[in-house]
C-alpha cells in the first residue's frame, strides 16, 4: 500500500470503478459551471454568441451537465462502498466498467450533437437522434434507451453483488430505490401531442427522482459515510434511514401536486400539492432536533475534515433551499405569481447544490482520501488546509449570491410582469427591463465567476489533497458486525 | 440493560417506511387514472379536442370558481379552413413536435415550465402583442420563419434566433399554440388579459 | 377554490413563509439544545421561537385568504411543527438509550444484541 500518493493499489475492485465515475463527474461539473456563466452573460449582452450558441444551447448543456454529473457522483459513491457494505466483490465489474465506457461515450456523442447539431426538423427523427425537446429530459431516444440499459447493468451489479454477500438495511432502501428510479425514468419515454399528459408524467420523472428517489439514494450514501465518517452504530444509522424513508416518500411522493396547480390538470391538485406543500417542510425542521442530539451528546472526531465540512454544508443548503426557499413560493396562492419566474431559478440553485452537489464533493473527498492510502485528512493539514477552506467558502458563497440575486429578480417578476402588467408578453419585457432585474443578473453573473473560482480550487485541492502526506488517518472506534468490521480492518 | 422500545425500534420504522411509501404511492396511481380520464384532449373542458382549433377562444371571469376560464364560441378556422378531428390532431401534432425539435422549451417556457428567457407561451394565441385577430396568423407566420428578421424585443436586446422553421411546421406550431391556449390552466398566468379583452375591455 | 395573494401582501406573505421554516428550525435547534444542555434558557428562546412562528402561520394564513379545508392545513401546520421535534427528541433519546453503557460492555454482549434484533 502506498501513501501520500494516488495508487489504485489502495482501492478495491468497486472503487477503482468508482474513482472513474468521480473523475468524469468533475469533467462534467466544469461543463455545467461552463455552460451556466455562458447563459448568464447572454442576459446582460444578449447578442453575445448569438445563433452560434444560443441561450437555448448553453442553459441545455448547464443544466443536464448537472444531472449527469450527480448521477454520476451516486454511482461511484455506490460503487466505492458495494464491496465494504456486502463484503464480497462487485459480481460483474468487468460488465460495470464496459457499462462506464458506453456510458461516457454516450454522454460524449450528445454533448457534441447538442454543441453542433442543436436541433432538427419537426419529426420523430429529431427526437430519436437530436434532441427531444423536453426540459432535463433533452437526451435524443436512442440514449434514454442506452440509459436504461445501464442503469440495468448497475442495478444488476447492486443486488447481484449483496445477494452474493450480505444484506443490510442500507442495501435493502438501496437497491429498492434504483428499482423505483429506473422505473420512474421510463415515465418519460414517450411522445404524446396533449402537453398536459406530456408535463403530468414528465413530473413523475423530474418531482419523483429529485424529491424522493434521489433523496432516498442520497440518504443511503449519507448513512454509509455518518458510518465511515464518524463511526455512528450502524443500527442507529439504519433506523433513522427507515425513518427518512417514511417522511420523503411520505410527503414527496404525493407533494408531487405541487406540480400539477397550472399544467390543466383537475382542481383537487391545488388542495393536495397545497397540503402536502404546507407540511413538507416539517420533517426537515424535526430532524434538526437530530443533528443537535448527535452533536451534542456525542463527542465526533472525524477522519476526514473537508468531507465533514461539506456534509455540515449539505444540511444548511439542504434546510434553506429545500425548505426554506421552497416553501416561500409553494402555496397556490402565491405560486400563481411565482410559478415560471426567475424565483424557481433561485430556488433551484441553492436545493440543487445543498441536496446533491455537496453531497458528492464531500465523498471526493472520502475518496481520494483512500485512494491517497487512507492518508490523514483531519485537522493541521498541509498550508492549513487552505485550499480546501477557501473552495468550499467561494462555491458556497457563489451560490447563495446567485441565489439571492435571482431570487430578488423573481420577486420582481411576479410583482411587475404578473401582478401589474397581467402576464402579457409586454408585461413579461416590462419585467426583464426593470432595474431590479437587470442588476440582478449583473450580481448573479459575478457570484458566477466566484463559483467558478471556487470550482478551479476545488480541482487543485482535489488533485493535491493529502500529497507526500505521511500520517495515517484517524482509527475511529467502530460497534459493527464482526464481518464488516473485518472488511473495514482489510480495506484500511 | 436498557432496551429500545417497540416505537424507536428498526423493524418498526422498517415497517413504517414499507407501508407509507406502499399507501402514498397507491393513491398516487389512483389520482392519476382519474386526472388521465379528465386530461385527455377533448374529454372534459380542461383540455380541448384538437379540432379547437376551428373555433374561436377567448376567457372570461367565471365568479363561482374565482378566476378566468376558456370560453369557446363560433367559429373562427385557423388559416381560413375548417379542419376535420383528424386533420386538426395532425396539424397541432406537427406543432408539437417541431416544439419540441427546436429546443423552445430551454429559452420559453409553456404552462410555465421551461427557461425564462422568453415569454411564457401557453397564452400566446392570444396575446395582445399581434394587435387583433385579423393580422395574428400572418403576422406569426411570418414571425417563426424569420423570427430574427421580424424581433420582438421590447428594449431588451433578446431576439429569438433563426430555427429554420419551414411554412407547414410554422402552421403547425401556430396551431399547437392555438389548442394550447384553451387548456384551462386554473387561472395561469395570473390575470390575464386576452386580445379580446383588451379590444373591448 | 383559492383566493390568491393580494398585492400589497406579497411582501408580508413571502417572508411569513419564510419565517415559518426558520421559526420552527429556531424552536427545534432550541427546545434540542436545552434538553440536553439542561438549560432553562434555551427552553425558553425554544417557545419565544414558536410563539413567531405561530404569528407567521397567522400571517401567512390572512394573507392566502386561507378558508375551510386551508384553514385546517394551517391548524395542522401548527400542531406538526410544535409536536414533530418533541417526537423526534422523545425518538432520539429512546433510540440512544442504551449507548452509554455500551461502551464498558464486552463485544460479546453487543453481537448478542445485534443477532437479536
Amino acid at each position: 500500500m502506498s501513501v501520500g500518493v494516488l495508487d489504485s493499489r489502495n482501492l478495491n475492485g468497486g472503487q477503482k470503478l468508482a474513482v472513474k465515475y468521480f473523475t468524469v463527474a468533475m469533467v462534467l461539473f466544469v461543463a455545467q459551471i461552463l455552460f451556466g456563466l455562458l447563459a448568464a452573460v447572454q442576459f446582460i449582452a444578449p447578442g453575445f454568441l448569438f445563433e452560434t450558441l444560443d441561450f437555448s444551447v448553453n442553459r441545455m448543456l448547464h443544466i443536464n451537465a448537472m444531472v449527469v454529473w450527480m448521477l454520476y457522483g451516486f454511482i461511484g459513491a455506490v460503487y466505492w462502498f458495494l464491496e465494504e457494505e456486502s463484503g464480497v466483490e462487485v459480481v460483474g465489474l468487468k460488465l460495470g466498467e464496459i457499462a462506464f465506457w458506453v456510458l461516457t461515450a454516450a454522454v460524449g456523442i450528445v454533448v457534441l450533437v447538442y454543441l453542433f447539431l442543436q436541433i432538427g426538423a419537426g419529426d420523430d427523427t429529431t427526437r430519436w437522434l437530436i434532441n427531444e425537446g423536453r426540459e432535463y429530459i433533452e437526451a435524443p431516444r436512442w440514449a434514454d434507451i442506452g440509459i436504461v440499459a445501464v442503469m440495468l447493468v448497475f442495478f444488476y451489479n447492486v443486488a447481484g453483488t449483496f445477494s452474493k454477500g450480505r444484506w443490510s438495511g442500507v442495501s435493502g432502501v438501496l437497491t429498492l430505490d434504483l428499482v423505483a428510479l429506473v422505473g420512474l425514468y421510463l415515465a418519460g419515454m414517450f411522445y404524446t401531442t396533449n402537453v398536459t399528459v406530456d408535463y403530468y408524467w414528465w413530473w413523475w420523472v423530474v418531482h419523483l427522482w429529485v424529491e424522493a428517489t434521489w433523496e432516498v439514494l442520497v440518504g443511503c450514501i449519507m448513512a454509509w459515510s455518518l458510518m465511515k465518517l464518524l463511526g455512528v452504530r450502524r443500527k442507529i444509522v439504519q433506523t433513522w434511514l427507515y425513518i427518512e424513508v417514511a417522511l420523503m416518500f411520505g410527503s414527496g411522493i404525493l407533494g408531487l401536486g405541487h406540480h400539477y396547480f397550472w399544467i390543466g390538470t383537475p382542481e383537487y391538485w391545488l388542495s393536495i400539492g397545497g397540503f402536502f406543500s404546507a407540511l413538507e417542510p416539517i420533517p426537515l425542521v424535526a430532524m434538526v432536533v437530530h443533528s443537535i442530539y448527535d452533536a451534542g451528546v456525542h463527542k465526533f472526531k472525524s477522519t476526514n475534515h473537508p468531507a465533514l465540512g461539506w456534509v455540515i454544508a449539505h444540511t444548511f443548503g439542504n434546510f434553506f433551499g429545500a425548505g426554506v426557499w421552497g416553501f416561500m413560493h409553494t402555496l397556490p396562492q402565491i405560486n400563481l405569481y411565482t410559478h415560471g419566474t426567475q424565483w424557481t431559478a433561485s430556488h433551484g440553485h441553492l436545493s440543487f447544490f445543498g441536496a446533491y452537489a455537496t453531497i458528492n464533493i464531500a465523498f471526493f473527498y472520502l475518496a481520494v482520501q483512500q485512494w491517497r492510502g487512507n492518508v490523514w485528512m483531519g485537522a493541521n493539514l498541509a498550508d492549513n488546509g487552505w485550499k480546501w477552506k477557501w473552495s468550499m467558502g467561494l462555491l458556497n458563497l457563489g451560490v447563495v449570491g446567485m441565489t439571492v440575486a435571482l431570487l430578488i429578480a423573481g420577486y420582481e417578476q411576479s410583482f411587475i410582469e404578473r401582478a401589474v402588467e397581467g402576464s402579457t408578453w409586454s408585461g413579461y419585457f416590462a419585467a426583464q427591463t426593470h432595474p431590479w432585474f437587470t442588476e440582478a443578473m449583473f450580481w448573479r453573473l459575478i457570484m458566477g465567476i466566484v463559483t467558478a473560482a471556487g470550482l478551479a480550487l476545488l480541482i487543485w485541492d482535489l488533485a493535491t489533497i493529502g500529497a507526500g502526506e505521511t500520517r495515517p488517518a484517524l482509527v475511529i472506534e467502530r460497534h459493527e458486525e464482526p464481518g464488516v468490521k473485518a472488511a473495514v480492518v482489510q480495506t484500511a | 440493560m436498557n432496551a429500545t422500545p417497540l416505537w424507536a425500534s428498526e423493524t418498526f420504522w422498517k415497517k413504517t417506511a414499507i407501508w407509507v411509501t406502499a399507501v402514498s404511492f397507491l393513491l398516487l396511481i389512483v389520482l392519476t387514472f382519474d386526472s388521465m380520464a379528465k386530461v385527455s384532449a377533448g374529454s372534459t373542458t380542461r383540455v380541448p379536442a384538437y379540432s379547437v382549433i376551428n373555433k374561436k377562444i377567448d376567457y372570461r371571469f367565471n365568479a363561482s370558481l374565482n378566476r378566468y376560464t376558456p370560453v369557446v364560441e363560433g367559429d373562427a378556422p385557423l388559416f381560413g379552413k375548417i379542419l376535420s378531428d383528424e386533420e386538426a390532431e395532425k396539424l397541432v401534432t406537427l406543432g408539437k413536435k417541431t416544439f419540441q425539435a427546436k429546443n423552445c422549451i430551454n429559452c420559453h417556457t409553456v404552462l410555465g415550465n421551461g427557461a425564462y428567457y422568453a415569454p411564457d407561451l401557453t397564452k400566446s394565441w392570444l396575446d395582445p402583442n399581434w394587435v387583433d385577430e385579423t393580422n395574428r396568423e400572418i403576422l406569426m407566420l411570418a414571425f417563426l420563419q424569420d423570427p430574427p428578421g421580424n424581433a420582438r424585443s421590447y428594449g431588451t436586446g433578446r431576439r429569438m434566433p433563426d430555427l429554420g422553421i419551414t411554412e407547414d411546421e410554422a402552421r403547425g406550431l401556430i396551431a399547437f399554440l392555438k389548442w394550447t391556449a384553451a387548456i384551462d390552466t386554473n387561472g395561469f398566468p395570473h390575470n390575464f388579459k386576452t386580445l379580446y379583452a383588451q379590444e373591448n375591455p | 377554490m383559492i383566493e390568491p395573494v393580494q398585492l400589497e401582501d406579497f411582501f408580508l406573505n413571502v417572508f411569513s413563509a419564510a419565517v415559518i421554516v426558520v421559526s420552527g428550525a429556531g424552536y427545534a435547534g432550541f427546545y434540542a439544545w436545552g434538553k440536553i444542555a439542561r438549560r432553562p434558557g434555551f427552553v425558553i428562546s425554544a417557545y419565544a421561537s414558536y410563539a413567531s412562528l405561530a404569528a407567521a402561520v397567522w400571517v401567512l394564513a390572512e394573507t392566502s385568504h386561507f378558508e375551510g379545508f386551508w384553514r385546517v392545513a394551517a391548524g395542522l401546520m401548527l400542531i406538526g411543527y410544535f409536536a414533530a421535534p418533541l417526537a423526534i427528541f422523545r425518538l432520539c433519546t429512546a433510540m440512544h438509550a442504551g449507548e452509554h453503557s455500551e461502551h464498558d460492555r464486552p463485544i460479546a454482549n453487543q453481537q448478542q444484541e445485534e443477532e437479536q434484533s
